[in-house]
């Protein structure tokens, strides 16, 4: 045994000292900043081809119904079969909370109807391409934070920051105003975009936290298409599409937003029961790492409304 | 068989020896399996928010440690702490003996016992699993404090009732 331990760090045992019984080693060529595969990262959904290598059997929905006729099983789909395929109403009144909020007057009259047109008419296909640059502050910015700073600075609002439930329901609104158009945002001009990708696509390869996890430790393989008991961890390309998403009956204790995520809330989510340091929702780490995740979305089309839990549950009998 | 309190403390020397200056004292409790770990305990260990101090924390260093017989451990805490996934969470990848339905992440572990695995050689595996695989995605429960000596004994008792 001892042989195997030697062979597996001969190179840094010598490098050991002892802290209170524990050899405490000085080994870079052992640990990790990152765990690996960033390099293959590409904003496109196709670039899944690098990590599962089953992107031909989810790349659009007819893929997925000749995979699921030929009798594949759910992990061998890397987890797509149920996640876009059809469309959920069972969050339509979260979607109706929102319309009447986008429409709703303050005491001056002024909507976000009064700049964007009822039901938010100019803002079809605006999600499908953001986040985005506002060109007035230079910033990457996304939706959540461009309604925070819309109800701020025009209708007097402080009460729909990130992290509110009014927030979030304005944002699946206008997800929804997206439903069907191609994800493409741009990160390979050179700009505050690329920048928010590359930092982005750092950020979600990087080991932190409690467990030394990265997100890619459960969204690549060979963790992605296994099951983490009754969870499917799938890789990183597409599933923004669908975001934000109705969660039913899950939503993170302390908050209240009718239990439907957007996509800093879920990463919100996700940092929780991985036990890293949740970050704050419109903070610039989160949205880079939203970026990331969007484009690499890219060329997938948006579906919203869709729910986390979805009724049809027929995956579950082909596993 | 009572969850011990573990006391953690946000210490100044934690956060000082990652850069960060003027550190506050800070004790917080919470009792592994049963909440969530309270966000203000994670910035102890390298985070993704660059407004934070915690972000420019580096990886830990790799633990070699080495296992002191004999085993003594509680099968029936190890079974609790491996079970509860605010606790060792060990169940999320692995399957373990006693037929919860485990994932399928990691190694079948229900029949572990029965392989006589060098004690030594799992207790490494647990405390700090880098020493054999840098890139492995499993915790390391002793380096970042997941589990203390103790509870990872009790754990590796239990492995090892999976004949």
């Amino acid at each position: 045994m001892k042989g195997r331990l030697l062979l597996g760090c001969g190179s840094v045992v010598a490098a050991a000292l002892t802290v209170f019984g524990v050899a405490a080693v000085a080994a870079d060529e052992i640990k990790r900043e990152y765990v690996p595969g960033r390099e293959n990262a590409i904003p496109h959904v196709s670039g899944d081809r690098k990590f599962s290598d089953t992107f031909e059997k989810w790349k659009d929905p007819a893929a997925i119904m000749a995979a699921k006729k030929a009798g594949l099983k759910s992990h061998e789909m890397n987890f797509k079969d149920f996640r876009w395929m059809e469309k959920s109403l069972d969050g339509e009144f979260a979607l109706e909370e929102g319309r009447k909020l986008f429409n709703e007057s303050n005491d001056k009259g002024q909507s976000c109807a009064s700049c964007h047109g009822q039901d938010g008419e100019t803002l079809k296909g605006v999600h499908a391409t953001s986040p985005k640059v506002n060109p007035r502050t230079g910033k990457v910015t996304v939706i959540p934070t461009q309604i925070r700073t819309c109800a701020e600075e025009r209708l007097g609002r402080t009460d729909l920051h990130e992290e509110t439930r009014g927030n979030t329901m304005l944002a699946y609104w206008i997800g929804y105003l997206s439903d069907g158009q191609e994800i493409n945002v741009d990160v390979t001009t050179p700009g505050p975009l690329k920048d928010s990708y590359e930092r982005g696509r750092d950020l979600y390869f990087r080991r932190v936290g409690n467990f030394h996890f990265a997100c890619a430790s459960c969204h690549t393989p060979p963790t992605a298409g296994n099951y983490l008991r009754g969870q499917r961890p799938t890789t990183f390309f597409g599933d923004a599409s669908q975001y934000p998403i109705y969660h039913f009956p899950y939503q993170l204790e302390g908050h209240n937003r009718g239990y439907v995520f957007t996509l800093q809330h879920q990463i919100k989510s996700c940092q929780m029961l991985s036990r890293m340091y949740q970050g704050k929702e419109g903070s610039p780490s989160m949205t880079d790492i939203e970026t990331f995740l969007m484009a690499s979305s890219n060329g997938y089309k948006v579906s919203i409304p869709t729910s986390e839990y979805n009724m049809n549950t027929d995956y579950l009998g082909r596993e | 068989m009572k969850p011990m309190l573990i006391r953690m403390a946000v210490a100044g020397s934690l956060l000082l020896a990652a850069g960060a200056a003027g550190a506050q004292e800070k004790k917080i409790e919470w009792v592994p399996g049963t909440t969530p770990m309270p966000n203000e305990l994670l910035k102890q260990y390298p985070c993704h928010s660059v407004e934070e101090a915690c972000y420019n924390i580096p990886a830990p260093d790799v633990q070699v440690v080495s296992f002191k017989p004999p085993l003594n451990g509680d099968a029936e805490r190890g079974s609790k702490i491996a079970n509860n996934i605010r606790w060792g969470n060990c169940f999320a990848c692995h399957s373990l003996p006693g037929g919860v339905s485990g994932g399928t992440v990691g190694p079948d572990l229900s029949k572990y016992g029965a392989q006589e695995p060098p004690l030594d050689y799992v207790y490494q595996r647990i405390w700090d699993t880098r020493a054999f695989n840098p890139d492995a995605h499993m915790p390391i429960y002793g380096t970042n404090r997941v589990l203390a000596d103790q509870d990872i004994r009790d754990v590796m008792a239990y492995l090892m009732t999976g004949k």
